[in-house]
Parts: C-alpha cells; structure tokens; sequence
C-alpha cells in the first residue's frame, strides 16, 4: 500500500497545474447553483464574474506550469517531458482564449457550469500529455470528451442544438470504445499498461505479438482519428459545428485535434522506438496507412469546403482539411532536418491561433445575441465593422498559408517535414500539402473577398455594439498570427 | 571605429529613408502637406553621410586583411530551421560601398530636384513617401547578404516603381505601363526565384559569404557538375534582363517614362534598373565558371545596346530618347560584365569596366533625365521634340546643364562616358583575341562601336532638335516660359559637374579599379594603359556622330525628311521600335488572350462543370454516405465502422500486394 501512495504523491505532483484547473472546476460546480434561483434565473452579469473566475484559475494554473520542471519518469502514471511542457502551456493559452470567445455566447445561470466544462476539457487535454499509462491516458481522453458533451448541450437547448450533442455523444462513445478496445490489445500483447514496460517488453521481443500489434495499431488510429476529424471519422463535424455555438465549434476545431495527435504522437511510437523515442519514423504499413489517411482527408475537406456558404460548417470542412496536413508530420515521423512531430506542434499553435480568431471574430463581428454565421453576414463587413474585418482577413490568410503570418511557417515546415522524408510517399505528401492549400485559398480568400470588395447585403442596418471579450480574442490571435511570423524562432526551439 | 559604431551606420544608410517613408505616410497627407520633402531629404542626407562613411572609413579598414574582407552588420535571425537559416543581415564590402556612395547622392539631388518639379501635385505626400521607401529598398538591396535578402528587396524596388510609374494612376496610360512593367518583370524573376533554388540546393546556403566567398567550392561543383553553374548563371542572367530592361525584356523601360520625370531618373535610369548589372557583378565568382554564360551576357549586352541604339535614332519623345539610350547603356555594361569570359586579369578588367561604367552613367543619366524634366516643365509637360525648338535662349541652364549630360554621354574625349567607354572596349577588345572566343566578341566589340557612333548621333540630335533652331513653344507653355527655378536649379548644376569630371578623376587617380578590386570574386591586377588605337576609334566614331548630328539639324534641317524618305522601311521600324510591342503582341500577348479566354471558356463550362461534378464526386462518393450524411446517426456509425475495417486490412497487409 505505501508504495502506491508514494507512486500517488509523485504523480500528483507532476500535474499541479491540472490539479489547480479541477480545484477551479469543483468550485464552479459546488458555488455556481447556489446563485441561481430554483426558477433558473441567475443575477444578470453573473457569467462576467465566472469568466474572470475561470481566468484566474487559467492563470495560477499558468504560474505553476511556469514554475515546474521537467522530470524525466520511467514508471508511474504521469510524466513530464518536452511535450508535456509544450502541450500544457499551449492548452492553458487556448483555454484563455476560449474563456474570452465563451465569455457572450452562455446565459448567466448557465455559465458557472458551462466555465467549469471549459476548465475540465483544458485539464484533460494537458493531462493526455501528461499520460504515461493507457489507463491514465484513457482517463485523460474521457476527462475531455465527457465535459465536452455537456458544454455542447448548454450552449444551445434547442432541439438542433439536442440533435448536434446527441450526435457527437453517441459517435464519440464509439470512438473512445475503439480506442479501449485497441488498448486492450496492446495490453495483452506486452501484459503492461504502463508506456515505459510496455516499450520495454515489446524491444526485448521483437517478434512477440506479431500481427495483434497491428490490429491494435488500427483500432487506436481509428479511434483517434475520430478526435482530429479525419475522413472517414468526420461526418460528425459539419453536423456538429453548424448545430451548436460559435463557442462550442471553436472548443472543437481546436481541442479535440490537440488531444488526438498527442495521444497518437505518444501511443503510435510505442512498437516502432526501438531508441527510446527520440528518433522515431513509422515502420512501412504504418506510414502507409497515416500518408493514405491525409490524403484522403485533405482532399475531402478542402472539396467539400468548396462548396458551404455556412461558416461554421466552411470551419468544419477546414478543421478537417487541417487535420489531413497535420496527419503528414505523422506519416513522415521523426526525420532529419526537419521532423514530422516537432511540426506538427508547430501547426498545433498556429492553428490554435487562426481558428480561434476566426470563431472570436464571427461573435465579435455579430454583436451580443449571434454570430455572423453566413455570406451574407459577412458580405461588406469591411464597410461597417473595418478592423473586425481586417482581423478576420489576417486570420483566413494564416489558414490559407500565406505570407506574412504564422499558417505560412506552418504549412513550410509541414512541407519541409515531408520533404524530407526522401521517398516517394514524402514527395507524394507534400506536393497533396501544396496542391490542397492552393484549393484552400478559393474558400478562404472568396470569404476575404466578401467583406472587402461586395456591397453589405444590409447597408443600413444599426451598428451592433461589439462583444468585448471576444473582440479582444480575436484581435489577439490576429496579432499573434503575424507576430509569430515575425519572431517564429522562440516558439520552435520551446518544441525541443 | 568600433565594431557597434561600424554597424549603426551602415544600419542607419536604408533605416533613415525607411524612417522618413513612414513619417512622411503617416504625417503628409494630414500635416505636412506641401512640407512633405523634408523628411525625404533629411533621411537622405543621413544616408549620403553613412554611405561616405562606409566608402571612406569602414570598408577600407578591411582591406589591409587582403582578400575580399566585408563588413557584416549583424540584424535579425528571422528562422533557423533543419539547416535553413534565414537571417536579415547586412554585408558590405568594395562593390556595396562604390553602388551606395552613388545610389544616396543622385537620389538625394533627385529629391532636391523632385521639391520643385512636383510642386502642387496633390499626390506631393505620397510621391515622397514612396520615393523614400524605394531608396530604402536600393539600399537594402546593395547592402544584401545573402540571394534570398537580395530578392526580398529586389521585389521592393519592383513593387516602388510599380507605385510610382503608376503615380498618376488617373491616366490610362500610366496606368498600363505600371501594370507593363511589372508584368515583364515577373518574366525576369521567375527565373531569379528558380535561379536562387538552385544555388540553394547546390550550395545548401543562400549567404553570399558562404556561396560566393569559398572559389575552391565552386570549383569543385564545376567540376564535378559542369551544367549545374551554368544552369544557375543563365537563369540569374534572366532575373538581370528583366530588372536591367535587356533585349527581349526590354520593353517595359520606355513605357516607364509615364510615370514623373525625377522617378524616370533615379529609378529609371540611375539606380534600380543597373540592380541586374549589380547582381551579375556580385556573382562574378560564379561567372566565371561558366564561358558560356559569360558569352551569353554579353552578346545580350551587344544585341540590346544596338537596337536601343536604333530605335533611339528616330523617337520624337525626349524621354523616350533618353530612355532607349538606357537600355543601350546598360547594353554596355553587360557587355563589359561578359568579356569576363577571357579569364584572368581580364576578369576584374571586365568587372570593373562595367561598374564603372554604371557608376558614370548614373550621374549623366540622371542629368540628362532632370534637363529633360525641366524642359517639361517650362513646357507645360509637353516632351514632344518636333513641338519646340531653339530653347537654348529660353532655358540657359537647362540647356547648359543637358548639354553636360549629353557631352558625357556620347563620350567625348576626357569626359566621364569617354573613360567608362574606353575601359569597355578595351576589355571587348582583349576578349576579342581570347581563342576560342573571337568570333562572338569581334561582332560584340563591332556592335560597341557602331552603338558608341549612334550614340553620339541620336544624343546630340535630341540636343539639337530641343535647344537649336529657330525659338518655338507650345501653346501649353504659355507666352514667357521660365527656366528651372533654384530648387531645381542646384541638384541640375551638382550633376554636371559630376556627368563631366567623375570619370576622369576615377579614372586618371586610379581609385576607382583599386577599390573595386576589393570586393568579392575580384583581384588587384594592373591597370592596362591606354592603346592608342581604341582610343583613335573612340574619337573618331563620336566626332563622327556629332559632326552628322550637327549637320542633320542645324546645317541643313531639310535632310533628316529626305533620308526618312529615302530609308523609309528602315526609318519606320525604328520609329515603331522595330515593331517589339507588336510582336510580343502577336506572339506573346495575343496568344495569352486567346489562351486566357480559351481558359475562361474552359472554365466556364468545363471546370465548373468539373467542380459542380467534384461536388458531386464527393456527392457519388458520397452516394455511399449519402445515404449517411443526411444527419443520420446509424449512418455515420456505420461509415466509421466501414473507415475501421479499413484500417485493419491497411495494418494487416490486405492491400500490400
């Protein structure tokens, strides 16, 4: 018993931050329905008072993880290595920003649940990072996915809304079921679920298991990919995204694709690290499976883009498409001069940046009750909302991978990565990366065109006051985007 | 001087244009209005300090060390990624310093000039604003460190002078040479671009230090790739034919002209058009692994020199005569840069020729460019040759300040353009008994000289046309036209002194070659001594040219119609510019248009049709899903059940053969 008590306080001591951010979440939870009155009406401005509770908590988490070392842990549950470091500092900063872009888009009585959500999906995103086990990893998985159904039913309780969470609850069930099922497997091959002694048995026979590791291989691709939205895990997304609130689709353009290329980044490497890790490229069927998935999916998601002329369901599309270009780092692995891994946490960021500023921005731009959700809505804003729009146009340039903003590194180093990689399936994957992204700038650069060079569709409607904490999401995720480009090294050397 | 001190000024020589470029786009149009040359000059003056400051005292101190010592000014490290290091540095050494000293003067006397000329224009802020930032993109560009910074800002000075030949945008004239220019130049930097590729995939480095500096590297890449230099080379050579207006891309220059006159002379004719000629130079230790590149170049230099020269012969439009003569000139300079083909000391003797030459030539030009501004000035814009005549009287200073330009010019004996000139020849003319080599440089050397004598001619034909005969103005003028007042005055009067004297006293000190050898690829050799033959043929075909000149149009004004007349074939495709826009019309332009609207056709019922079907492919596709992605849930549960099975087949080999 002691021993597993010490294993306990060590653990724990590894994920403060994520142990600050649930202490925040059980205070929202306890304190938050006190203040409402049975009949659910709540003291109008009472979500102002839980938003700055939540960044609070963001940003003591913040100070710990500022403060906390990395400690390289062969055994226990948790770990805190390089990505571990990258991942927690990444969710914290998109959680911020997701508090501010929540911040209009919830009712008062709602809001100390719906903040306590944000918070649990953002402990469970870095706590996939930290994982060290595939029961912890798992628990993590779930710690994201579970508050994510509730946040999806809170934003809207319309029967669409219903239909949306419905959808994404039952297929997310499946997927995490796939994944059990995938760990189960590599459980019985190796007889270990921790990452360490599960590497280490399956280095010292190489040969054991052969065949069931591959079966367990696909099971956890499949499952994952339903997380990042690739084709043919995705249908869910353009439903999902339309149905719910900007809110909730900028929650899942972002956080499930973090949570689903770190738990793959740390469960794919597992058979294939004969060297620990460090230097890691998927063996040949692997490669081929990964490189088919991304081409498919980026392809899927920029054709079908092509078409929507609602935004949410055009990001959904677009989430996808992403979700193909970052597959390739994956595909390529670890290779030299430039590695698949290191950019796609590079991508990570910036994507991070460009999609939450365009959700931030869409609320900000459609004043305090909706979004801009439509052409229309969007049609001649330079003409009533100049700087929103502008913002915007930075953000679906970065998504289109044009200079100067950050998509641009991302989209290079991704193309480098895969370039690389000098066999026909890099070369392959990169010419896709170019020739999706030249497809990309005619959904993206349509929408710029839009707000700057067609007459508003209602000239004279009256000016929406502006929704100041999205406002200032979006304007800083814009800024942010260019920034990075100007100063991209910092960012790329903390991947390391 | 120390290190620090060293790099504030070379940083403050492009940081003070840039800096008066964004003070005068914030504060002219609201403030400063009709004051909007003051930062642009002050700026300036900073830079002409620096840029003497570098030429005099920080790169020489480098030259003790021997060999091609440069200065860097560390800057920003932008990306350092997998072996690629992008960093914005800058990096001076003889040739940086020699391009600057002349680049900062003649666009601080141009803006002096341009305070009077565009008085009362009401785009005076932005004309300013835009000039400044185009001095800011010359320097950036001299001052480069490696091809990529090179390309960055040899875009910039593309993207001014798109901006201000299309100053007057209102004008559709304007407007279409802004749009010529740029497009032709496209031509030309596509090849840069994939020149620069390839030095980076043969080099892994796209630094000057690291590509050019190690002779023995590029020796061995010869060696073992012969094609590769020559490859890289030519594909330079392309980006220089469209930023220098070489034949065939030569064709932008003199529509170019309709932007405002002091933009034809610094952007046009001094500065920003002779960046290819810097370019090749600065790539000399690449040149010369390739002959024939190098042979290339300069029968490109001989070609483009001759015809300008011809089509100069018979334009009506000052500028335009001027702007042909450009072309022609910077024909001379590559002209120069290629006879480095001869090897040896023949390398540096042909290098610095055409530096020389393009560093003469600036002042000239762009003297003969303000002249020409003042006499559209005092004209009411009006340029056309045949609707004045006998300015001399009118104009004295504009007449005596253009006839400086034009003496320099058409060579005359111990003025600037007759030593630049000279130095020319002699290197065609050393390379002409290179075995191996006399054939191409028999003919590129015949072509100098037949251009040294049309040269001579069209120039004092544009003097004698504008400044002799009888006294006419057009009515634009108004009844007492007035010469250049004082602001324009001064910067008319520095530049004569510089078109007549730079050259001699460079020439006859011997500092110029001695300084140039100092920069990178090139070597101190010894200063040939004049041979008396070239220099008898020099005088000869420029007396000539003059003399018919002279005899054309003042003697006896009636025979330049009987010689049209009698070579009326010949006169007329000189007039239409040997027909060039109409060819590119016919072979370029028209097939574009009928590619562009077989295109639109194509995608009009094509590609759209494509892309209704592409929604539909995914909609056939997606006939499968279809059936799915009407929100039904059973339905994607079953697609991703279908996408598992799948990846089980993929991980058990099902599709591995």
């Amino acid at each position: 018993m002691p021993e597993v008590i010490e294993h306990i306080r060590t653990g724990g001591l590894l994920i403060v931050p994520e142990i600050i951010l649930l202490v925040g979440v059980c205070v929202l939870f306890f304190i938050g329905p006190m203040l409402v009155s049975d009949a659910g009406e709540a003291r109008p401005g009472l979500r102002n008072g839980w938003g700055l509770f939540a960044l609070v908590t963001l940003a003591v988490a913040g100070a710990a993880w500022w403060h906390a070392g990395l400690e390289p842990v062969e055994r226990g549950l948790f770990q805190a290595d390089a990505l571990l470091w990258y991942i927690r500092g990444l969710s914290l900063i998109g959680g911020a920003l997701l508090v501010l872009v929540l911040w209009t888009q919830i009712d008062d009585a709602h809001s100390a649940e719906a903040y306590a959500c944000l918070l649990a999906i953002i402990a469970g995103t870095s706590l996939v990072a930290a994982a060290n086990d595939l029961v912890s990893l798992f628990l993590a998985l779930e710690l994201v996915s579970i508050p994510t159904y509730v946040i999806l039913y809170l934003g809207r309780r319309d029967r669409i809304g219903g239909e949306a969470t419905l959808k994404y609850f039952l297929l997310s069930i499946f997927s995490s079921a796939l994944v059990l099922y995938g760990m189960s497997w590599v459980y019985g091959v190796s007889g270990s679920t921790n990452f360490g002694a599960i590497r280490l048995a399956l280095d010292g026979a190489p040969h054991a298991g052969e065949g069931m590791l591959e079966i367990a291989f696909a099971l956890l691709v499949a499952g994952l990919c339903f997380r990042i939205a690739a084709v043919p895990f995705h249908f869910y997304a353009p439903d999902v995204f339309q149905g719910t609130t900007a809110s909730n689709a900028a929650v899942l353009s972002l956080i499930p694709k973090m949570v689903g290329f770190v738990a793959l980044m740390r469960v794919i490497p597992l058979s294939g690290a004969a060297s620990g890790g460090t230097q890691w490229v998927p063996e040949l069927d692997a490669k081929e499976l990964l490189a088919a998935i991304a081409v498919v999916t980026m392809f899927v998601g920029n054709l079908m883009a092509l078409r929507q002329k609602h935004l949410f369901r055009l990001m959904a599309y677009s989430s996808i498409a992403h979700a193909g270009y970052m597959l390739i780092g994956l595909a390529v692995g670890d290779v030299l001069p430039v590695g698949g891994r290191q950019a796609i946490l590079f991508y990570l960021a910036t994507y991070g940046l460009m999609t939450i500023g365009v959700f931030a921005l869409l609320i900000a731009g459609g004043g305090a009750d909706r979004a801009l959700a439509t052409d229309d809505d969007v049609r001649g804003l330079s003409r009533s909302q100049p700087l929103i729009a502008l913002m915007l146009a930075i953000c679906l340039f970065s998504l289109t991978g044009l200079p100067p903003t950050a998509g641009f590194l991302g989209k290079l180093n991704l193309f480098f990565a895969a370039w690389s990689d000098d066999t026909h399936i890099g070369h392959g994957l990169a010419m896709c990366l170019a020739i999706n992204a030249a497809i990309s700038a005619y959904y993206y650069l349509r929408l710029v065109a839009l707000m700057f060079l067609e007459p508003a569709t209602r000239p004279d409607s009256p000016r929406v006051p502006v929704a100041w904490a999205p406002w200032l999401a979006g304007v800083a995720c814009a800024v942010a985007t260019i920034a990075l480009f100007v100063t991209p090294q910092w960012l790329w050397d903390s991947i390391h | 001087m120390p290190e620090n001190v060293q790099h504030i000024v070379m940083w403050l020589i492009p940081l003070a244009p840039l800096a008066a470029a964004i003070v005068t786009a914030l504060l002219g149009p609201g403030g400063m209005r009709e004051k909007s040359h003051l930062p642009c000059w002050f700026g300036l003056a900073v830079a002409v300090v620096c840029a003497y400051v570098l030429l005099w005292s920080i790169v020489p101190a480098g030259f003790a060390e021997g060999g091609s010592a440069a200065v860097v000014a560390p800057g920003y490290q932008w990306l350092d990624i997998g072996g690629m290091n992008i960093k914005l540095d800058l990096r001076a050494d003889a040739m940086t310093a020699i391009m600057l000293s002349m680049v900062t003067l003649v666009s601080l006397l141009v803006s002096v000039f341009a305070a009077g000329y565009m008085h009362g224009d009401p785009g005076y802020p932005r004309f300013f604003a835009c000039f400044s930032f185009f001095v800011f993109s010359m320097c950036m560009l001299v001052l480069s460190s490696s091809f990529l910074e090179l390309f960055i800002f040899w875009e910039g000075v593309g993207l001014c002078s798109y901006l201000l030949v299309g100053f007057w945008y209102q004008k559709p004239s304007a407007a279409a040479a802004a749009k010529k220019a740029f497009v032709v130049n496209r031509i030309g930097d596509f090849g840069f671009l994939t020149g620069i590729f390839l030095v980076w995939t043969t080099f892994h480095s796209m630094d000057f230090s690291a590509v050019l500096g190690h002779p023995e590297q590029i020796a061995q890449i010869a060696a073992d790739q012969p094609g590769r230099i020559t490859t890289i080379c030519l594909l330079l050579l392309l980006g220089a034919m469209g930023k220098s207006a070489q034949f065939p891309l030569h064709v932008w220059l003199p529509d170019a002209m309709e932007g405002p006159t002091p933009v034809s002379a610094l952007i046009h004719a001094a500065t920003m058009v002779t960046a290819g000629v810097y370019m090749i130079a600065r790539c000399t230790p690449l040149f010369v692994h390739s002959q024939t590149a190098q042979i290339v170049v300069s029968c490109v230099g001989g070609v483009t020199a001759l015809i300008a020269a011809l089509i100069a012969l018979t334009q009506n439009d000052l500028k335009r005569v001027l702007a042909y003569s450009t072309v022609s000139q910077l024909g001379y300079m590559f002209m120069a840069l290629g006879a480095a083909a001869a090897g040896g000391d023949a390398v540096t003797l042909g290098v610095t020729a055409g530096m020389f030459h393009l560093y003469t030539h600036a002042f000239f030009k762009a003297l003969l460019f303000l002249a020409a501004g003042s006499v559209m000035h005092s004209m009411g814009d009006v340029i056309d040759m045949r609707r004045f005549s006998g300015l001399r009287r009118a104009l004295p200073i504009t007449h005596w300040t253009f006839l400086c330009g034009a003496v320099a010019l058409a060579g005359v004996p111990l003025l600037s353009g007759f030593w630049s000139k000279d130095a020319i020849f002699a290197s065609l003319y050393t390379a002409a008994h290179v075995p191996g080599l006399e054939t191409y440089f028999w003919l590129v050397f015949l072509s100098a000289v037949v251009t040294a004598f049309l040269t001579a001619f069209y120039t004092f034909r544009a003097y004698f046309l504008t400044f002799w005969g009888e006294e006419r103005f057009p009515e634009e003028a108004g009844h007492h036209p007035h010469d250049a007042p004082p602001v324009m005055a001064l910067p008319l009067r520095i530049l004569a002194i510089f078109a007549l004297f730079i050259g001699g006293v460079a020439a006859l000190s011997g500092w110029f070659g001695g300084y140039l050898n100092h920069a990178i690829g090139l070597a101190a050799v010894e200063e040939e001594g004049f041979s008396a033959g070239l220099v008898t043929v020099s005088v000869a075909v420029v007396v000539a040219g003059i003399g018919l000149a002279w005899i054309m149009y003042v003697v006896a004004p009636k025979l330049p119609a009987r010689v049209a007349t009698a070579f009326g074939p010949l006169y007329q495709a000189s007039l239409n510019k040997f027909y060039f826009d109409e060819i590119f019309w016919g072979i370029i332009v028209a097939p574009l248009r009928a590619l562009a609207w077989l295109s639109s056709w194509f995608d009009r019922s094509v590609i759209d049709s494509i892309v209704d079907g592409l929604a539909l492919v995914p909609r056939l596709f997606s006939s499968v899903p279809l059936i799915f992605q009407n929100g039904r849930l059973p339905s994607y549960a079953m697609v991703m059940w279908i996408g598992l099975l799948v990846c089980l087949a993929f991980a058990m080999r099902l599709f591995a053969n």
